[in-house]
């Protein structure tokens, strides 16, 4: 069956694609950053089209073995392919390629995922493919219409980049008031200079942490690289300081400020992200190379480098700097080739 | 007024507040009966019960114009002048330091904050104008640290809630450029060293614009690379004369100080036109230099979009394909798009095996240490202190014996003896 023979010929070039396929993009966010990349290209708007409007596929697949293709383009799963099959089908049209005849409609998906936008363009074709201007609608529906049962990548993981937490900053009250001279003559960790600070700068070794104790019985603890670490070692200090005599307790013990940085790999122009994301970026080179954005949700403030390392600091949560990283991404991405 | 209050005329409850010159009075609205009035004046007995108000809280601070403020707006005006900058300047200024002042931590703020405040609201004018004055400027006219300027700057910004535009590059240049006195013959000038304002400007503007598009601007402090650049403009101009004078004699001769970064933002422009130069069949048997180049700036400036498209190729794309491709780098299923020049050219020889990543130095240096990647830590934040770990960090009682003992030893050679 000729039917047959179509479908080995795009298997086979599928699997020899397999060593020069690109890492499928992640652009599953259904707002602005699927939007943007849907406009910069024009063949894949074409194609994700005719993909969305192929639903009645009835290609017989049982005969040939797909095991070695992504489990969505089994004929199950057929509604997810549908979008992560986008990507394949952007290199697809990219790469040089063959254009095939287009005999039956039970090929369509073949087809438009074979053919490059040349023959797409070509009125009557079988394929009936047509670019509607209410194009993004479909997208959105079609993809709420997917998410919820699709085993795709989730969306939080969209960049692939997890931000590192650098350090944490919490504060705790031992709610007694404290010798500070008396501290700093029993303890070996301890340095106090009254002249310079009004505190105790205690240091322990596991974790690795620095903690200023004021006479008032109010302490801060800065270094420690998780919220558990933050809280153990505020407890060993609050031991040491109850070992030399004081009635130390454990209250409200909060994390004031979180500091992750992570990097996303590729330069950015920021003077092209200033003009446009003026009312929150603020950028000053003759100040401090980077670019300090100002997010308002979540409320976190991100220093951005040219060579692609982020800072991000303000937090009180760790999931307000992932949020953070995942509203920036979309955003650096944009400005990643001049 | 709703106060339980009755007119005794009308008998209406509408009763108003309403002052006669400085008396109050209590007036009825219907029939304009006055029901009560204060007194006009205060006895003497009076004034002894009155409780004495600071001036930051009395009415009077925030209507009249204050000394200090005054003495600020004057400055705001000395400065636009000095500067010589447009008369609307001025007035822009005044309303910016007029607005800061409302702000009672301005208000409050040292001397030494409200003189470089002055500065800030003229760069913050001239930046909304366009006018291409640079921090350093205003940092040397006023004395000011530039610590001190930052962070009054930043903190003007996000209080009044401005949109600063940036510098404006090409304008600088222009400004910049002007000042080289190297455009009339002089004692100090030879005049072989003397060159043509309009051909140095123009070549300058496109030296920063090509430094612009080869990363070397982004992130770093604009002038230095407008020096780097005006130096190598003026350089190729004239290179037989020229290529023995350095960067720092160059600047002493225009009377202009040469900023610290400028002889190495010189090299990575040098880099960048070598690189360029590679592209160009003629100049690649000349085997180029770092000295030998700038006589071919001319031709490399002409042709410079061309030259940089083929001397580099985008680093983000070849990353991308450098992790699809497990091994074997056969270059000719690279993406068409950038390689194609480059990968055509291979078997051909002629021309370098792979192109240089267009990317900001910073990206091109070799890590300076390598991150190490934290193992997951299964810390839970309740776990037992041992005791043992606690008294590591204590003194027996013997060490603290001995620590008070150097202390005072310490403090005793510290203190001044007494004279015998």
């Amino acid at each position: 069956m000729e039917g047959n023979t179509y479908l080995e010929l795009y298997l086979d070039r599928c699997a020899a694609q397999d060593d020069l396929a690109l890492p499928v993009s992640p652009l599953f966010s259904p707002v602005v950053p699927y939007e943007g990349y849907l406009r910069n290209s024009s063949n894949p708007e074409i194609v994700f089209s005719s993909h969305l409007e192929v639903r009645e596929t009835s290609g017989d697949f049982s005969s040939v073995d797909l095991s070695f293709l992504p489990d969505e383009l089994t004929q199950e799963n057929k509604d997810q392919t549908v979008i992560k099959s986008k990507c394949q089908t952007e290199e697809n049209c990219k790469t040089q390629q063959n254009r095939l005849p287009l005999p039956s409609e039970q090929l369509r998906v073949k087809n438009s995922s074979l053919s490059n936008s040349h023959s797409f363009l070509q009125p009557g074709g079988t394929d009936s493919v047509q670019v509607s201007p209410e194009k993004p609608n479909s997208d959105t529906l079609s993809l709420s219409s997917i998410t919820p049962m699709t085993p795709m990548t989730p969306l939080s993981e969209c960049s692939g980049i997890v931000p590192q937490i650098q350090n944490i900053v919490s504060t705790v009250n031992l709610a007694c008031r404290l010798d500070l001279k008396k501290i700093a003559l029993h303890a070996k960790n301890a340095e106090y200079n009254p002249k310079r600070f009004a505190a105790v700068i205690m240091r322990i070794r596991e974790p690795r942490t620095t903690a200023l104790i004021f006479s008032s019985g109010k302490m801060v603890c800065t270094g420690a690289k998780s919220e558990e670490q933050s809280r153990l070692a505020a407890r060993k200090y609050a031991r040491v300081v109850q070992k030399l005599g004081f009635p130390a307790r454990f209250l409200d013990f909060k994390i004031q400020n979180m500091v992750g940085s992570c990097d996303v790999r590729f330069s950015i122009r920021l003077e092209g992200l200033v003009l446009t994301h003026q009312q929150f970026s603020s950028y000053e080179p003759e100040l401090f190379p980077g670019l300090i954005y100002r997010m308002v949700k979540p409320r976190i403030v991100l220093l951005i480098f040219v060579s692609g390392k982020v800072v991000l600091t303000g937090a009180k949560e760790r999931s307000e700097i992932y949020e953070a990283f995942e509203n920036i991404y979309p955003i650096l991405k944009g400005f990643k080739k001049t | 007024m709703p106060g339980g209050g009755r007119c005794p005329d009308c008998g209406s409850t509408e009763l108003v507040e309403d002052s006669h010159y400085s008396q109050s009075q209590l007036v009825c609205s219907d029939c304009g009966c006055v029901v009560t009035e204060g007194v006009l004046t205060t006895t003497f007995t009076d004034e002894g019960n009155l409780r004495e108000v600071t001036y930051s809280r009395s009415t009077g601070e925030s209507e009249q114009v204050s000394r200090s403020q005054q003495r600020g707006l004057r400055r705001v005006r000395d400065l636009c002048r000095v500067l010589q900058l447009p008369s609307t300047f001025e007035d822009t200024a005044i309303a910016y330091y007029q607005q800061a002042y409302q702000h009672s931590g301005i208000r409050a703020a040292r001397l030494q904050k409200k003189e470089v405040l002055v500065g800030c609201c003229v760069l913050i004018t001239c930046r909304q104008h366009n006018w291409p004055l640079t921090m350093g400027t205003i940092c040397a006219l006023l004395y000011a640290d530039m610590d001190v300027f930052s962070g009054t700057y930043m903190q003007i910004v996000k209080l009044l809630g401005l949109d600063v535009p940036s510098l404006c590059l090409a304008d600088l240049v222009k400004t910049y450029c002007s000042s080289f006195k190297l455009f009339q013959a002089s004692p100090s000038v030879p005049a072989k060293y003397v060159e043509d304002k309009d051909k140095m400007l123009s070549r300058t503007l496109q030296l920063v614009e090509l430094a612009n598009e080869t990363w070397l601007v982004t992130g770093r402090h604009p002038l230095p690379v407008i020096t780097a650049a005006t130096f190598l403009a003026w350089q190729s101009l004239q290179p037989s004369d020229r290529l023995t004078c350095s960067l720092a004699r160059f600047c002493k001769l225009a009377n202009v100080d040469l900023p610290y970064p400028a002889a190495s933002r010189l090299q990575e422009l040098l880099a960048i036109l070598l690189r360029m130069a590679e592209q160009l069949a003629w100049l690649q048997v000349l085997k180029l230099d770092k000295r030998s180049v700038v006589k071919h700036i001319g031709d490399l400036l002409q042709h410079r979009h061309m030259l940089v498209r083929m001397a580099f190729q985008d680093g983000t794309a070849e990353t991308e394909d450098q992790e699809k491709e497990q091994q074997g780098q056969r270059q000719e299923q690279r993406h068409g798009e950038e390689e194609v020049d480059s990968s055509l050219d291979l078997p051909k020889g002629k021309r370098p095996a792979s192109p240089a990543l267009l990317l900001p130095p910073c990206m091109l240096k070799p890590p300076k240490r390598i991150r190490p990647i934290l193992p997951i830590s299964t810390v839970t934040g309740d776990e037992n202190i041992s005791d043992s770990e606690i008294e590591q960090y204590l003194r027996t009682p013997q060490e603290v014996r001995d620590f008070e003992r150097a202390q005072a030893a310490s403090h005793a050679s510290t203190s001044v003896p007494n004279p015998p």
